[in-house]
C-alpha cells in the first residue's frame, strides 16, 4: 500500500543521451496506473527507475513517505513483471514463486500457503511442478504475475507484461490483471504501447512523448477531452481524423472550412476560437462521430462533409469508411446495419458536440 | 533411393570403413604389442602373439611397477578435477563481472584474457616456472591455481560469449526478489551457464589430463603425471628399454580416455564445436 | 545494478585474475625483459641489449633449421589436415549408415595426450621401416613425414566435426533453390556450400597453423629431434636451448620472443584474410 512521487526526474545515460528531462507525477495508493506511448518515449525507463533498475540521474522518488532513490530494488517492497517473463529458467513453477519469500526468510510452510493460494487464483496449479520451458506464453505470464504477487509487495510494476502474447489471449489477461489489482488493492504501474490495453485497465493514464508527460488523467477524459493532437491521435483506434481547415466567421456564425466541406460550429466554441478568425487550424474528429447519411436527414447533426470512400473493411459489427474529403484521408466508423460498397462518394455526417478544434502549430487543443 | 545413389554410397561407406580400419591400426598395434615378451616388439612388431611370445598380463604388471603409475593416475585425476573445477567457477565468475560491468578496465582485462590464447608456452615458460616455484605452486595442489591461470583466457572468453546472450531481465528479476550479486550469480545466473560450463569442463579436462610440459617443469619426475611418467619411462632406462611393460603403459594411459570419450562423446564434441564456432 | 555488482569485484574477478597475473601476465613481461639479458635464474640477470638475438640467428644454426622445418611441416599438415577432414565432413552430411560410428572413431585419437600419441606413432613408424631395416631417427625426412601423418591422425577427427557442424549450418533451403536454379552439384558445392562454411574454414585454419607451428610434446615423444636435431621443431629447440646448455637460458628466451612474434603474426594476417573472405561470401 503506498504512494509513488516522481519530483523533478531526469534521466541521462552515460553516453550522454537524456531521455527524461524534467518529470513529475503523483500516483495515489491503490491506483491502477498505465504508462502509455511510442517506442522511446521513456515509458520503460520510467518503471525501471521506479524500480530501482536504472539509477535517476536527478530529482526524487517516493515511494509511501520514503525517498528511495538510493535503495536497491530488493529493498524498495515491489513486485515486478517483465515483458519477457524472466521466469528462472532451471527451477520449477513453484521454486519460481517461492524463490522471493526464501530470500526474505519467510517460513517454509507460509512460502507453501501463499504460492498454492497465487497458484489457485491464476489457474496454474497443475503446473507447479513444470519447468518454465514445458509452459505455453500465457502460462509463463500468469507464472510471471504469481511469483510478483506472492511478495505482497506495496507496489506492482509490470512493463508491458501482454506484448508477447497472443490476440485472444492478450484480452483474457486484461481482465485477469484487472481482477488481479481489484484483489490485491495495491498500487499497479503498468507500462504498454498498446492504448486499448491503457483504455481497458487504468484508472488513470500517463500519455509519454519523448520522455515528458502529455497528459495524466482518466481514460474517459483522454478520450473526449484529449489535451493535444498527440494524445488524440494516440488514444481511440481507428484513429481521430486531423483535417486542416480555416476558421471563417460568416454572420456571426463560426464555420470550419475547407476546400470540400464547410461546417458550423457549435457556439460554445465561439468565445476560445475569437483569436482563430482566418486561421489556419486541425479540426479534430474520432471516426465514431462521423455518420452515414442514408437519406433520413438528421435534424441534430446537420452539417455534412462529403467524402468519397476507396475501401470498405467489415469487421463484423461495424464497417470502417477509409476515403478521401478533398486532398484529406479521412476514415469513418459506422455501424453495419446498411450495405456499402467500395469506390463510392458519400456524405458524412458530422457530431459537432465531439468536434475538437487545435492550434496547427503547437498542436494543443483550442477547444471541444 | 535410384540405384545409382544406392551404389555412390555402397563406395562411400567402403572407403569409410578402410579409413577407419587406418584409423584404428596403430592403437591395435600397441594393444598387440603390449601382450607380447618384450623381447619380440623391436623385432617382428605386425607379427601376432604366438606361444611363444604371449605372456599375459606380465607386461601390465611390469608397466605399473617400473613407472608408479597408479600413484600418477591419482596425481592426474587431483590435478584435472581440481583444476576443472576452479576453472569453471572462477572464470564464470570473473566473466559474469566483465560482461556486466562495462567500463575501460573491465575491457582491458579482457582483451588481455584473449591476448593469452595467441602466446606459446615456450615465450612464458622459464619466468613462469620461477615464479611459480618462489610462490611454492610447484606440488599437486599448487599447479591446480597455475591451470586456472592458463585456463582462463579461453575459458572466459567463451563463458562471456554466452553471458552476453543471457537476458538481463532474469538477472534483475533476481534482484527484486531480493539477491545480492553473490547470490544473484550462483543460484540464478550460474545454473542458465550450464551448457557453457560443461563445454569449458571439456575442453580443459582434455587439456589438463594429457598436458606434459607444465607438469614435468614444476612438479618434475618426483610427482610425476601420467604424461611425465611415460615420458621418463623411455629415458631412465639406459638403453634397456622395458618395450612389453611401456606398450602396457601406453595402453593404460588411453583406456581411461576412450571410457570417458565413450560416455560423453556428445558433450565432447559439442563442446569442440562451441569451442571452435566462438573461438 | 552494475553498480552493486561493481563492489564485488575482488570476489568475482580477483581469483582468476590474480591467477592469471602469475602465470601468464608477470611472466610474459619477465619474458621479454630477460630476453635482453645474460641470466641462469631470474634472479641474476644482466642486461645485454639485442646480443641473444644476434646469437640466435647466427651462431645458432639449429633455431634457423627449426624455423624452416616447423614452416615447412605447418605448411604440409594443414594442407592435409583441412582437405582430408573437409572431404570426410562432406562424406559424413550425406546420410551414409554408420555416420555416427565413423564420426567416433575419426574423432578419438583427438583425445590423446601428445605424448602417448607420440609414441605410438613411434611404434608404427619403426615397425614399418623396420622391414627395411630402418628407423626413424635414420633421415630427418622420415621424421618429418612421421609427424604429418601423427598430426593428420591426431586433428582430422577434430576439424572434421568443426566442418560437419558449419555444413549442418547451410540451410536445406539455400541449397533446395540453387538446384531449383539447376547448378549442379560440383557447382552448389562451389557456390553455395563452400561460402557458407567460411567461418569454419577460418577457425579450422587458425587452429590447424598455430597448434602444427606450437608442436612441442608429439615432436619430443616421435624423434626428440633425432637425428642430430634436424627434426626438432621451434618449441623443441627452444626448450632445448633453455634446459639442454648451461649459459643460453637468454638465448633460449631471445628465440622464444621471435617464436610468440611469428605465432602472433601469422594468427593475426590468417583471421584478417579469412575473416576478408567470410565478409565477401
Amino acid at each position: 500500500m503506498a504512494t509513488i512521487r516522481l519530483e523533478n526526474i531526469k534521466k541521462t545515460y552515460e553516453d550522454g543521451t537524456t531521455v527524461i528531462e524534467n518529470l513529475n507525477l503523483d500516483i495515489k495508493d491503490k491506483e491502477f496506473i498505465i504508462l502509455v506511448g511510442p517506442s522511446g518515449c521513456g515509458k520503460s525507463t520510467t518503471l525501471r527507475m521506479i524500480a530501482g533498475l536504472e539509477e535517476i540521474s536527478d530529482g526524487n522518488l517516493y515511494i509511501g513517505d520514503k525517498r528511495v532513490n538510493d535503495v536497491s530494488p530488493k529493498d524498495r517492497d515491489i513486485a515486478m513483471v517483465f515483458q519477457s517473463y524472466a521466469l528462472y529458467p532451471h527451477m520449477s513453477v513453484y521454486k519460481n514463486m517461492a524463490f522471493g519469500l526464501k530470500n526474505r526468510k519467510v517460513p517454509k510452510d507460509e512460502i507453501d500457503r501463499k504460492v498454492k493460494e497465487a497458484a489457485k487464483m491464476l489457474d496454474i496449479e497443475e503446473y507447479l511442478h513444470r519447468k518454465p520451458r514445458a509452459l505455453s506464453g500465457g502460462q509463463r505470464q500468469r507464472v510471471a504475475l504469481g511469483r510478483a504477487m506472492v511478495r505482497e509487495p506495496s507496489v506492482f510494476l509490470l512493463d508491458e507484461p501482454l506484448s508477447n502474447l497472443d490476440a485472444k489471449l492478450r484480452t483474457e489477461m486484461r481482465n485477469r490483471i484487472s481482477i488481479l489489482h481489484r484483489k490485491l488493492q495495491t498500487t499497479f504501474v503498468y507500462v504498454t504501447h498498446d492504448q486499448t490495453e491503457a483504455m481497458t485497465m487504468a484508472d488513470r493514464i500517463v500519455v509519454l512523448k519523448k520522455g515528458e508527460v502529455m497528459q495524466f488523467d482518466t481514460p474517459s477524459v483522454l478520450y473526449n477531452h484529449p489535451k493535444n493532437m498527440f494524445v488524440a491521435g494516440f488514444i481511440g483506434s481507428p484513429q481521430m481524423n486531423f483535417l486542416d481547415t480555416r476558421i471563417e466567421v460568416i454572420k456571426n456564425s463560426y464555420f470550419a472550412v475547407s476546400e470540400s466541406f464547410k461546417i458550423r460550429l457549435s457556439e460554445r466554441m465561439y468565445d476560445a476560437l475569437s483569436l482563430y478568425r482566418n486561421k489556419d487550424v486541425i479540426l479534430g474528429i474520432r471516426p465514431d462521430d462521423l455518420h452515414i447519411n442514408n437519406g433520413a436527414s438528421n435534424e441534430n447533426n446537420p452539417e455534412k462533409i462529403s467524402a468519397h470512400i476507396d475501401i470498405v473493411e467489415m469487421t463484423g459489427s461495424d464497417y470502417f469508411l477509409y476515403g478521401n474529403t478533398g486532398n484529406q484521408k479521412i476514415t469513418a466508423k459506422v455501424t453495419a446495419a446498411v450495405r456499402f460498397n467500395d469506390d463510392t462518394d458519400c456524405e458524412l455526417s458530422v457530431d459537432t458536440d465531439k468536434i475538437h478544434i487545435f492550434d496547427k502549430v503547437s498542436e494543443i487543443l483550442i477547444c471541444d | 533411393m535410384n540405384s545409382r545413389k544406392r551404389l555412390n554410397h555402397s563406395i562411400s561407406f567402403t572407403f569409410l570403413l578402410f579409413l577407419s580400419v587406418i584409423f584404428l591400426f596403430p592403437i591395435y598395434l600397441v594393444v598387440l604389442n603390449s601382450f607380447k615378451s618384450k623381447f619380440n616388439i623391436v623385432g617382428s612388431p605386425f607379427k601376432f602373439p604366438n606361444e611363444d611370445t604371449f605372456v599375459g598380463l606380465e607386461n601390465y604388471a611390469n608397466g605399473i611397477r617400473m613407472s608408479d603409475l597408479m600413484p600418477s593416475f591419482l596425481r592426474t585425476l587431483i590435478i584435472t578435477v581440481g583444476s576443472v573445477l576452479a576453472i569453471v567457477i572462477f572464470t564464470s565468475m570473473a566473466a559474469w563481472f566483465i560482461v556486466r560491468v562495462k567500463n575501460r578496465a573491465t575491457k582491458t582485462i579482457y582483451y588481455l584474457f584473449l591476448f593469452s590464447m595467441i602466446v606459446p608456452f615456450q615465450m612464458i615458460m622459464f619466468a613462469m616456472v620461477s615464479v611459480c616455484s618462489k610462490l611454492g605452486l610447484n606440488s599437486v595442489l599448487g599447479i591446480i591455481p597455475v591451470y586456472l591461470g592458463f585456463g582462463s583466457g579461453m575459458s572466459v572468453f567463451l563463458f562471456s560469449g554466452f553471458i552476453r546472450g543471457l537476458p538481463h531481465e532474469i538477472e534483475e528479476a533476481a534482484m527484486i526478489d531480493g539477491c545480492g550479486p553473490l547470490r544473484t550469480f550462483f543460484t540464478v545466473v550460474f545454473p542458465m551457464l550450464k551448457p557453457t560450463s560443461i563445454t569449458v569442463a571439456i575442453l580443459n579436462a582434455m587439456w589438463i589430463w594429457n598436458d606434459f610440459l607444465l607438469p614435468y617443469l614444476l612438479l618434475g619426475t618426483q610427482n610425476k603425471t601420467l604424461s611425465v611418467a611415460i615420458q621418463i619411462a623411455t629415458q631412465g632406462a639406459y638403453g634397456a628399454i622395458d618395450w612389453g611393460g611401456f606398450m602396457a603403459m601406453l595402453v593404460l594411459a588411453i583406456i581411461p580416455i576412450v571410457i570417458f570419450y565413450l560416455f560423453c562423446q556428445k558433450y565432447i564434441i559439442k563442446g569442440v564445436i562451441d569451442g571452435a564456432v566462438k573461438g | 545494478m552494475e553498480k552493486s555488482i561493481k563492489k564485488y569485484f575482488p570476489v568475482f574477478l580477483l581469483p582468476a585474475l590474480t591467477a592469471f597475473a602469475i602465470v601468464f601476465l608477470i611472466p610474459f613481461l619477465l619474458g621479454i625483459f630477460l630476453s635482453f639479458t645474460e641470466f641462469t635464474t631470474v634472479d641474476n640477470a644482466v642486461w645485454i641489449g639485442i646480443k641473444n638475438y644476434i646469437t640466435a640467428f647466427t651462431r645458432d644454426k639449429n633455431f634457423l633449421n627449426a624455423l624452416w622445418f616447423t614452416t615447412k611441416f605447418t605448411l604440409v599438415s594443414v594442407i592435409t589436415i583441412n582437405v582430408i577432414s573437409f572431404a570426410l565432413a562432406l562424406l559424413l552430411t550425406r546420410g551414409i549408415k554408420g555416420t555416427k560410428i565413423f564420426r567416433t572413431v575419426f574423432f578419438m585419437p583427438n583425445l590423446i595426450g601428445g605424448i602417448v600419441l607420440g609414441y605410438i606413432w613411434n611404434l608404427l613408424i619403426n615397425a614399418v621401416l623396420g622391414i627395411f631395416g630402418l628407423d626413424i631417427t635414420y633421415d630427418a625426412a622420415y621424421g618429418f613425414w612421421g609427424l604429418v601423418f601423427l598430426m593428420n591422425w591426431q586433428l582430422i577427427g577434430y576439424m572434421m566435426v568443426i566442418y560437419i557442424a558449419g555444413i549442418q549450418n547451410v540451410p536445406s533451403e539455400l541449397i533446395e533453390a540453387a538446384q531449383i536454379d539447376g547448378a549442379s552439384k560440383p557447382s552448389v558445392l562451389r557456390n553455395v556450400i563452400i561460402p557458407m562454411v567460411m567461418p569454419s574454414v577460418t577457425i579450422c585454419l587458425f587452429l590447424t597453423i598455430t597448434n602444427s607451428f606450437k608442436l612441442f610434446d608429439q615432436n619430443l615423444a616421435l624423434t626428440g629431434g633425432a637425428p642430430a636435431k634436424q627434426t626438432a621443431m621451434l618449441a623443441l629447440d627452444i626448450y632445448n636451448t633453455f634446459y639442454g646448455r648451461i649459459g643460453y637460458q637468454g638465448v633460449g628466451q631471445a628465440k622464444a620472443v621471435v617464436f610468440f612474434l611469428i605465432v602472433a603474426v601469422i594468427a593475426f594476417i590468417q583471421l584478417r584474410i579469412t575473416g576478408q573472405k567470410e565478409e565477401e561470401a
